[in-house]
């Protein structure tokens, strides 16, 4: 079915791509055209800001994590590691306002009424309890002298490199 | 593209990042850009579709007319609208990660159309990142920005859709050299084709498409309790609990936020409902007034849904009470003074379901001063703002 649907949408990628200029063209003339309620230079701040701020910070950042990661956690454990700091991390983003304790207001409680600090304590502890076990399941196979399973990574010797850590994607 | 072909800059501008071993991840891969991408296209189409419904619902031209059936229609489009929202932010960072190389690609602009298909990357990314943070800082009630939410979320989603569209066409080529059966038979339509996976100690593919979906799913179950029942005890990480507010209730705007405290309290209330045969009625007549119980929920735009069982006159009643036709259009105003919900439409469909209710009580009690007290709008398939508090008029449009 997908095979079909793709092969469908390649035929119409013409259309698709006078019906997407359109769809772009409406959402400019309708941000610029409301400036009262968008502010359009505020709005072009966010938008903009928001991939500077991910090309040019989180990208590097996430990077600079990752050749420490590679640096400091030994082979058949290092997916793990990675695996489980970017699953916190994309936790962690997607609740930020929440656990930073931002927005609200005083007189309405029933917003952001949670102890979000504890409860993100108590998912990433989830988290990294999962990867504790997968991380003493790798050592004891390694002990063993069993290889270990090819799920999270391969085997061989490979010097990774600095983006070759898929971690602490800090972007917004 | 052979078109326009443009000349290649001088090999010795490329350093730093324009290196071509500058990347060497496995990840950077165009089939787990693909699947990444083919995830992010169902995702966002959910998010643009629900939000379509739920801008709609909020400013219906005049020619649609919302069911006010099912009751849960948009507890579950706008429910999905910011839960998958929410699971796009390792879907999208994934997918930005695994790409990341093609914004060093050299030469940076091949030909003209290249070119143009580089540009049209801007607002997708731009507008990508832009709604997912605004989404997310929105449900939060975190207002670090001078734009007014709705309606720049909804211009900008335009804008997202848009250059999604164009990019699915400029990219259908390579997701199907790369991705479904049969694909070593597509190879030969693109120059991009995933390399076997080399060996390494770092997170595999596979590795990286099984932690991306985990954090989805994390962030799903922990914050979908705001609108799931049932899920409210895996509530951990979402800004509402569909338990936590007064009388059990959560709210969205209070009292003294929409300053109407005063007013509220003023015991010569009076309901004015004007039609034909108009009239007033005071709190006490009001509650008098032909009671019937209801459960329905409140579904706010920002996501979260709960239900609570309603007390009061059916909205038809008092219409009818007036003289107001099955046909005609009332206007609900709130003690409100100013603002954008100060006021809202209520079309035939809804203002005569037997559910709609001008509720003065809820789960057994008068109202709270913050669910609308004295009374307030209740109605099936409606999105909370549009249930209007602190109701003193009804009338005929």
């Amino acid at each position: 079915m997908l095979v079909v649907g793709l092969r469908w949408l390649a035929g119409l990628r013409w259309l698709a791509v006078g019906m997407g200029l359109a769809a772009l063209g409406y959402g400019v003339d309708g941000l610029v055209t409301m400036s009262r309620a968008t502010h359009p230079p505020q709005a072009a701040r966010w938008l903009i800001g928001a991939v500077v701020l991910h090309d040019a910070v989180a990208v590097p950042v996430t990077a600079a994590v990752g050749l420490l990661v590679s640096r400091v956690v030994r082979a058949p454990y290092r997916a793990v590691v990675q695996g489980a700091m970017l699953v916190s991390a994309a936790v962690a983003l997607a609740s930020l306002p929440l656990w930073r304790g931002y927005g609200g207001s005083p007189d309405n409680p029933t917003v952001n009424p949670l102890p979000y600090g504890r409860n993100l304590a108590i998912v990433l502890g989830a988290v990294w309890a999962v990867a504790a076990v997968l991380i003493a399941v790798r050592a004891r196979r390694a002990r063993s002298g069993h290889a270990v399973p090819t799920v999270l990574a391969g085997s061989a010797e490979l010097a990774d490199s600095a983006d070759s850590a898929e971690l602490a994607d800090s972007a917004g | 593209m052979p078109t326009g072909r443009l000349p290649h800059p001088p090999a010795a501008l490329r350093r730093g990042p324009l290196r071509e071993d500058a990347f060497p991840s496995r990840l950077h891969d165009p089939r787990v850009a693909a699947l990444l991408g083919l995830w992010l296209g169902v995702t966002f189409g959910v998010c643009f579709l629900t939000g379509l419904v739920s801008h709609y619902m909020q400013h219906p031209p005049s020619w649609l007319a919302w069911p006010a059936r099912p009751v849960w229609l948009y507890r579950v489009t706008q429910g999905l609208h910011v839960s998958t929202g929410m699971a796009c932010v390792p879907l999208l960072l994934a997918k930005l990660w695994t790409v990341y190389p093609r914004l060093w690609e050299w030469p940076p602009v091949r030909s003209v159309a290249h070119a143009l298909e580089r540009l049209t990357i801007v607002p997708l990314v731009a507008g990508a990142l832009f709604q997912l943070a605004t989404g997310i800082a929105n449900v939060a009630q975190w207002y670090r920005f001078r734009f007014f939410f709705t309606v720049t979320h909804y211009w900008v989603a335009w804008i997202t859709i848009g250059a999604l569209l164009v990019h699915v066409a400029a990219k259908v080529t390579v997701v199907r050299a790369n991705v479904g059966p049969g694909r070593d038979a597509r190879a030969h339509l693109t120059d991009r084709l995933t390399e076997p996976e080399p060996p390494g100690d770092g997170l595999s593919r596979r590795g990286l498409g099984i932690a991306v979906g985990t954090a989805a799913g994390l962030i799903t179950a922990t914050s979908a309790g705001q609108w799931v029942p049932g899920l409210a005890p895996l509530d951990l990480l979402a800004p509402r609990r569909p338990d936590i507010g007064p009388q059990g209730l959560p709210v969205n705007r209070s009292a003294v936020a929409a300053r109407v405290v005063a007013l509220a309290r003023d015991p010569d209330y009076r309901l004015e409902v004007v039609g034909p045969r108009p009239f007033t009625l005071g709190l006490d007549e009001l509650r008098a007034f032909d009671r019937h119980t209801v459960t329905l929920p409140i579904t706010c735009v920002e996501g979260w849904s709960a239900d609570g069982t309603w007390h009061g006159p059916r909205l038809r009643d008092l219409l009818d009470a007036a003289g107001i036709p099955p046909d005609a259009t009332v206007r609900v105003e709130s003690l409100e003074a100013r603002g954008g919900y100060r006021a809202s439409e209520v079309r035939p469909p809804h203002a005569r379901d037997p559910l709609t209710l001008l509720a003065t009580g809820l789960n057994g009690a008068d109202l709270d001063l913050d669910h609308g007290y004295p009374a307030r709008l209740i109605a099936p398939d409606r999105p909370g703002v549009l249930q209007t508090k602190w109701v003193h008029r009804v009338v005929m449009v």
